[in-house]
């Protein structure tokens, strides 16, 4: 028997959550949070010079019988922002995970967005649930309320690792798909033989709120290994040979750490928001603890 | 240097494929590991890329010996090697079984449902001593109650010195424990090759006076069985006749409380089949208490003591006594003027006089004594005789004269006939006088000569009397009734001895025996009338008897008959000192070979490892975590 993605209890947890985005964008209303932008919202908000073009409903009249002069009345506007899941799954997400108590990184980031992507539905957003590698995979728009959870989770469950990581390539092939800026949460390892900052900064200054979701295992940020060493990148097929020990390690490790911190410079410098999770961490935890601290939601 | 284990070839030849082994494992240990990554930039910007140009030669040589030499010295360790020359010969123990009375007191410990005895207790202890002993030892067994007894000698096949320990029996005398131990003692002194534990197994219980030994052994070892118990038992039983009345007999009984709790307990006297006498005692911890009862009793029986009093030493909670029926002398006196005998001879209780005529005279009377009073049988009686002033052509011992108005010159008080008679100033009417042979004895004299003669055959015995005791001089001496005691008394002493009858323990008796007592006269013999050793000193007659049985101490004209029956039990309890070794060692323990090295050996193997571990391979603890470790690590 396949085991779900997520089991019900975890889903029922999940119903009290909202994913909350930081920047105020236009766009249709529907939506569950304000905007600074004013729009055809239930809620007034101000009254300004009628100019030409305006939409003559809301003129206030009364304002104009009393005073002869034409007053526009602005309504809070909460609109329906895209929620977009970026969900690396190139060869690089797939190692790891050798101890059968241990997801790998792959598994971990599918429950994930699938977790994500519930909360979404809950409170009838649309998600796009995007899987990329070198290049933007085929997606699905996830839309209409719980109960339209399934057909998400059966999209993840297909979803095969493979390829290697091309960030810029994806970002340039993503910003030409959706050009209407949203909330955008990147779920990834991050391990880009390039540099994967450049292609998140194009991302951001098109107007996505990045949320940096960086998934590691325990090997990835301090190897357990020692001694006379035969590497193989996952992607790329790249072999080196080396000797490891302790001292090395922490080395390695540091630059690991940096990496990281790189990343979430990237996130936190464009109003976004960045969460590291090993995979050691349990999705229940990883969602309910580090996800609500950093406001990702709610 | 010696392997227990190992011969030198074969420990070279294990080290040294354990040393390969530990070559071929530090080989395999930094061999090239293949292993998939995610990326390669982290190791590549962490620089910790080296081209390995030289990846078989060994990295750490340092580490490796290390590894070896401690690997060699766990291994030479295990081989045992110890420094000497191990001691082939083994030591000779001396197992002291305890088999005094006590030891078959009930314990508290079961076995099978049945309440063991304590003597149980200490076999099993002795047993499992020698369970722990090396093989080439041996052990002398000693059993010890108031005697130290060799069972064996000095015993390598443990097998005979465990079917001794299986025959040996509680005794019913008092342990003597001091003496036990200078037995054993000097059993290895004389004996042993190589002198080994003294060990006593059992319950220690003892008289007051060694309750603190001093000068112990210094190699003693005790197993002791057994918890302190509550015990009351009769330690003696007196009888004797009463002077009062020649039927009845006093009877003292003494009971003693062991425990250290007060007890309220009932005795019982039965004699036969009928009561003598019941009284109920209370008795102080360590009290003794002697209770008096007097009973009528003329044949002979056995007297029963009874305790009811349920302990855990039911051995001295009975006793049973015989007492011997009253003997009498059955006397024919032939004379025609009985009552002037009668008088003398009817007034003992202890004899039975028949009185007849000379003319019924018969030689074969069945009598033990015949008097015959101025008469001559045609043939002499069979039995012991008294003659009274015989006819001169019959008498036994020639009459050399009758003689009137003879005066009588005294009696000779050295012999049994004539002890303790004063009269002096008689005057016979008429009276025989006697030509004794050489071995009579006389016992009385005139101043034409004796009197008074007696004769001891080989069959009997008689005595020839120059004078009527009768007649008018002699009717109211006093000397006459004693002069005819006397005889009685010399023909048959065993009818008027005195006798006493004790029950007591078994063991060493002291017997009241006074200042001056003469050892020829007394006899000490046991029920089959053998003599037993004795001594004198301080007034007081002892003698031992390691046995249940009855002892006979014949002084004079008293017998004191000792049934001794009763177990010994002693008084006080031994407590070993601090230092005493206790308890059934461990089989390594007694094992005296040489000292061992190997823990030596195994710690530094051990300290090897240790530095090896943190000098190299404290880093290499990271592939040894758990993964739960790595999650709380993470």
């Amino acid at each position: 028997m396949v085991e779900p993605l997520i089991d019900t209890e975890m889903l029922e947890k999940l119903e009290r959550l909202t994913i909350h985005w930081q920047k105020s964008q236009r766009g249709l209303v529907g939506g569950h949070q304000a905007s600074r932008f004013a729009g055809a919202g239930q809620e007034f908000l101000d009254h300004r010079n009628f100019t030409q073009g305006d939409d003559l409903r809301a003129i206030n009249w009364r304002a104009y019988l009393r005073l002869e002069k034409l007053f526009l009345k602005m309504f809070q506007l909460e609109p329906r922002i895209p929620v977009r899941i970026l969900l690396d799954i190139s060869d690089s997400m797939a190692v790891g995970g050798g101890n059968p108590k241990q997801l790998s990184k792959f598994e971990y980031a599918r429950k994930l967005a699938a977790a994500l992507c519930y909360v979404g539905l809950v409170r009838l957003d649309a998600i796009y649930l995007q899987p990329f590698s070198s290049k933007l995979h085929e997606s699905l728009v996830a839309s209409g309320g719980r109960h339209r959870f399934q057909r998400a989770v059966n999209f993840l469950t297909d979803l095969k690792p493979g390829g290697s990581t091309d960030y810029m390539s994806t970002a340039r092939n993503f910003l030409a798909r959706f050009p209407q800026p949203g909330l955008l949460l990147v779920i990834s390892d991050f391990l880009d033989d390039q540099d994967c900052e450049k292609p998140l900064q194009f991302l951001a200054d098109f107007g996505h709120e990045l949320i940096l979701l960086h998934i590691w295992s325990e090997e990835d940020r301090e190897p357990p290994w020692e001694g006379e060493l035969e590497l193989e990148d996952a992607e790329t097929g790249e072999r080196v040979e080396l000797a490891f020990d302790a001292e090395a390690r922490a080395r390695y490790t540091a630059e690991f750490d940096e990496h990281a911190k790189r990343l979430e410079r990237v996130a936190l410098r464009n109003n976004g928001r960045y969460v590291g999770l090993p995979t050691t961490v349990a999705i229940e935890r990883a969602v309910f603890g580090p996800l609500v601290q950093s406001e990702a939601l709610q | 240097m010696s392997f227990l284990n190992l011969s030198l070839g074969e420990l070279l030849g294990l080290a040294g494929a354990i040393s390969a082994g530990v070559v071929a494992l530090y080989l395999l240990d930094r061999s090239r590991r293949k292993q998939v990554v995610s990326t390669l930039r982290f190791w590549t910007d962490a620089d910790v890329r080296t081209q390995l140009q030289h990846r078989r030669k060994i990295q750490q040589p340092w580490s490796l010996l290390l590894e070896i030499i401690s690997l060699l010295l766990l291994l030479l360790a295990i081989a045992g090697p110890r420094l000497g020359v191990i001691d082939s010969t083994g030591r000779d123990h001396v197992l002291i079984l305890d088999t005094s009375a006590w030891m078959g007191s009930l314990g508290t410990r079961t076995q099978n449902g049945r309440q063991m005895t304590l003597f149980d207790e200490a076999r099993d202890a002795a047993r499992a001593y020698l369970k722990s002993l090396p093989r080439r030892d041996r052990v002398m067994l000693v059993r010890a109650d108031a005697l130290a007894t060799p069972a064996t000698a000095f015993e390598s096949d443990f097998g005979v010195v465990e079917e001794a320990i299986r025959r040996s029996q509680p005794g019913w005398s008092a342990l003597n424990l001091e003496q036990a131990l200078e037995f054993a003692q000097r059993a290895q002194r004389l004996q042993s090759q190589r002198a080994g534990e003294i060990v006593f197994a059992g319950a220690a219980r003892v008289p007051e006076e060694q309750a603190e030994l001093a000068d112990l052994p210094s190699n003693l070892r005790v197993l002791l069985s057994g918890a302190p118990q509550e015990n009351v038992g009769l330690r003696k039983i007196g009888l004797r006749r009463s002077p009062a009345a020649p039927d009845a007999w006093d009877i003292y009984v003494a009971v003693h409380n062991y425990g250290a709790k007060p007890h309220d307990v009932d005795l019982e006297l039965q004699f036969g089949q009928s009561f003598v006498g019941a009284r109920r005692l209370q008795l102080k911890p360590g009290a003794d208490q002697q209770e008096t009862f007097s009973y009528r009793a003329a044949g002979r029986g056995y007297l029963e003591a009874r305790l009811n009093v349920h302990d855990a030493f039911p051995q001295d909670d009975r006793a049973l006594i015989e007492v011997p029926g009253e003997a009498s002398l059955h006397a024919v006196i032939y004379s025609k003027e009985p009552q002037m005998l009668r008088a003398l001879f009817a007034s003992n209780p202890q004899l039975e006089a028949a009185f007849q005529d000379p003319a019924q005279y018969d030689p074969a009377v069945k009598a033990q004594m015949v008097v015959l009073d101025r008469f001559a049988p045609p043939k002499p009686p069979q039995a012991d005789s008294i003659w009274i002033q015989p006819p001169a052509s019959g008498s036994p011992i020639p009459v050399r004269e009758t003689k009137p108005n003879l005066h009588l010159a005294g009696w000779n008080d050295g012999t049994p006939l004539g002890a303790g008679l004063r009269a002096q100033d008689v005057v016979f009417e008429s009276a025989e006088v006697f030509t004794p042979a050489t071995g009579d004895m006389v016992a009385a004299e005139s101043s034409a000569g004796p009197l008074v003669v007696a004769r001891e055959n080989k069959q009997d015995k008689l005595v020839v009397l120059g004078f009527q005791p009768g007649a008018p001089s002699m009717k109211y001496q006093l000397a006459t009734p004693l002069l005819i005691a006397n005889i009685l008394k010399w023909m048959a002493p065993e009818m008027f001895r005195s006798r006493e009858v004790q029950a007591g323990t078994v063991g060493l008796v002291r017997v009241p025996a006074g200042e001056d007592a003469d050892t020829s006269a007394i006899r000490v013999m046991d029920e089959n009338q053998r003599p037993l050793p004795f001594t004198i000193g301080g007034g007081r007659l002892q003698f031992f008897s390691g046995a249940p049985g009855a002892v006979s101490v014949l002084s004079g004209d008293r017998e004191s008959v000792y049934s001794l029956t009763l177990p010994d039990v002693a008084d006080a309890v031994w407590r070993p000192p601090a230092g005493v070794r206790r308890g059934v060692p461990k089989a390594a323990e007694m094992e005296t070979s040489p000292p061992e090295i190997w823990p030596w050996l195994a710690a530094l193997g051990g300290l090897g490892l240790l530095l090896d571990w943190l000098l190299y391979g404290r880093g290499r603890l990271y592939r040894l975590r758990t993964p739960s470790q790595m999650r709380r690590a993470a």
